[in-house]
C-alpha cells in the first residue's frame, strides 16, 4: 500500500468492511423485527381463523389448442387440486371468466363437470367475453346463470361481507360494459348498507382503466363505482388480463388475477394481447390461483397468489 | 466536523428513519400481501434504519451516499408506481395517506441534505 491520493490502506479497508458488514447486519436484523412484528400482528388479527376464506381461478379457456398451452384442461385441473390442497375447505371458489374458449356447449358442460371437482361448498362464476361470443350468454346462462339476475349479475352476503358479481362482458365495442340496468341493481343492491360493510366485487373484465387501448378497462365502470365510494373497504377482483397486477384508488383495490390456461404480454408490450408461449418449462410459472383472507376489523384483504409450478 | 456536517449527518440519518417507519408500517399493514413490492418495502424499511443508524454513530461518508440513494431510488419507485406502474402495482397520488407525503417530504429532505453535505465538504477542501 502507497500514501498516495485516491489509494486505500489495509486498515481503512478493514475499517469501511467493518461498516459495511454492520450495514448488512443491520439491515437484516431489521428485516427480521419487522417481519416478526408483521407476523405477529396478524397472529393476534387471525386469533384462529378469518372470517371469510376463498380462492379465485381466472381464465381456463377450455377448449383452446394452441402452442401457448397444448392442454388447458391438464391446466385447469392442476388449479383445482392446487385449491383442494389448500389445507382447509375455502368458504367459496369463484371463476372470473372465460371458462371456455369458443362457448361451444361441449366446453361449457366440460368446464361444469371439472368444476365439479373443488372441495368447497359454493362454486360462482361471471362470464368472460369468451363465454358469450355469438349468443349474448345465453348458453353460459343456462349452464352456470341460475339464481342470477339480469343477464347474469348477482350479489350476496358471507361472514359479513357483502360480494357483487358483475357482467361487464356483454354489449362489448372496445372496453367492458355494464349497461344502465345492471348499474340500477348495484346502486339499489348497496343502498341499504352501512358503510362500514366490506365489499367484493367480481368481474371479468378490469374495473379500473388498465390499458383501454386493448380493452382492459370498462367504459362504465366509474359510475358503477360512484356508488362505492362510502364504503371503507371495496375489493374488486378481476380476471381477463391473465396476469397480476394490482392499484387502490382511493377506498377501492383492484386485482386482476392470472389465468390457468396461456399468459398474455403486458400492457403495451406488442401490437395486440395475442397468447404468449413461453419456453418449455416456464409456462406454469405464469399460471395459477389466488387465495383470499377477509379478516373481521381489517379493511384490506390479504391476497396470496400461487403458481401452478 | 463542521456545524453543518453534523445537521446534515444528523438530518439525512432522521429523514431516512421516518422513512424506514413509514415503509415499515405500510408493510405490517398490508402492503406485505403485494407481490413484490410487500419485499421491497420491507427492504426499504430494513435498509433505511441500518443506514440511518450508522451515519448517526459516524460512519464513514459512503454511508451518506447509500442513505441518499434509498431515498432517491425510493423517490423513483413512488414516481413509477404513480405513472407506468412497478412490478405490476400502481396507486393514484397521494394515497395511501399520509403516509405517500410523508415519504416523499423526507426522502426529498435526505436527497437535499446529502447535496447540501457534498456542497459543503467541496468548499472546506476549496
Amino acid at each position: 500500500m502507497t500514501d498516495a491520493p485516491h489509494t486505500m490502506s489495509r486498515r481503512q479497508l478493514i475499517r469501511h468492511s467493518a461498516w459495511f458488514g454492520a450495514a448488512v447486519g443491520l439491515a437484516v436484523v431489521g428485516g427480521e423485527v419487522i417481519s416478526h412484528i408483521a407476523g405477529t400482528a396478524e397472529a393476534a388479527r387471525i386469533q384462529g381463523r378469518p372470517a371469510l376464506r376463498f380462492a379465485q381461478v381466472s381464465d381456463s379457456h377450455i377448449g383452446f389448442s394452441g402452442k401457448a398451452n397444448p392442454n388447458v384442461a391438464g391446466s385447469f385441473d392442476q388449479a383445482i387440486d392446487r385449491i383442494n390442497s389448500l389445507g382447509y375447505v375455502p368458504d367459496f371458489v369463484i371463476h372470473t371468466g372465460d371458462l371456455t374458449h369458443l362457448s361451444t356447449p361441449e366446453q361449457f358442460d366440460q368446464a361444469k363437470q371439472m368444476m365439479t371437482g373443488f372441495r368447497t361448498p359454493h362454486v360462482f362464476t361471471v362470464p368472460g367475453e369468451h363465454d358469450s361470443i355469438d349468443d349474448g350468454g345465453q348458453k353460459y346462462r343456462s349452464a352456470f346463470g341460475a339464481g342470477t339476475r339480469g343477464d347474469g349479475w348477482y350479489s350476496f352476503d358471507i361472514a359479513g361481507v357483502h360480494v357483487i358479481a358483475l357482467v361487464n362482458t356483454l354489449n362489448l365495442k372496445k372496453l367492458g360494459h355494464l349497461g344502465v340496468d345492471q348499474l340500477e341493481f348495484i346502486a339499489k343492491d348497496v343502498a341499504s348498507l352501512p358503510s362500514d360493510t366490506p365489499i367484493i366485487v367480481f368481474s371479468h373484465i378490469p374495473l379500473f382503466a388498465m390499458y383501454p387501448d386493448w380493452g382492459w378497462g370498462t367504459d362504465d365502470a366509474t359510475q358503477a363505482l360512484s356508488y362505492l365510494r362510502r364504503f371503507s373497504s371495496v375489493t374488486c377482483l378481476n380476471g381477463h388480463v391473465h396476469q397480476v397486477f394490482s392499484k387502490t384508488e382511493g377506498n377501492v383495490t383492484f386485482y386482476s388475477a392470472t389465468t390457468t390456461a396461456y399468459p398474455l404480454p403486458h400492457p403495451g408490450d406488442g401490437p395486440a394481447p395475442k397468447p404468449v408461449t413461453l419456453p418449455a418449462g416456464k409456462l406454469h410459472d405464469a399460471l395459477g390461483i389466488r387465495e383470499v383472507n377477509y379478516t373481521r376489523g381489517q379493511t384490506a384483504l390479504a391476497l396470496k397468489e400461487q403458481t401452478l409450478q | 466536523m463542521t456545524f453543518a456536517g453534523v445537521v446534515t449527518r444528523i438530518g439525512i440519518a432522521a429523514a431516512l428513519t421516518v422513512s424506514g417507519i413509514s415503509h415499515a408500517y405500510l408493510y405490517i399493514h398490508g402492503y406485505r400481501h403485494i407481490p413484490t413490492i410487500g419485499t421491497s418495502f420491507l427492504a426499504q424499511a430494513s435498509v433505511s434504519f441500518a443506514i440511518a443508524a450508522l451515519i448517526l454513530v459516524g460512519g464513514p461518508a459512503w454511508l451518506r451516499w447509500a442513505g441518499a440513494m434509498v431515498a432517491g431510488g425510493s423517490l423513483v419507485a413512488f414516481a413509477l408506481s404513480r405513472t407506468v406502474g412497478l412490478f405490476g402495482f400502481s396507486e393514484q397520488g397521494w394515497q395511501p395517506s399520509p403516509h405517500a407525503a410523508v415519504d416523499v417530504l423526507v426522502e426529498v429532505l435526505a436527497v437535499g441534505l446529502w447535496v447540501v453535505y457534498l456542497v459543503e465538504r467541496r468548499r472546506a477542501r476549496g
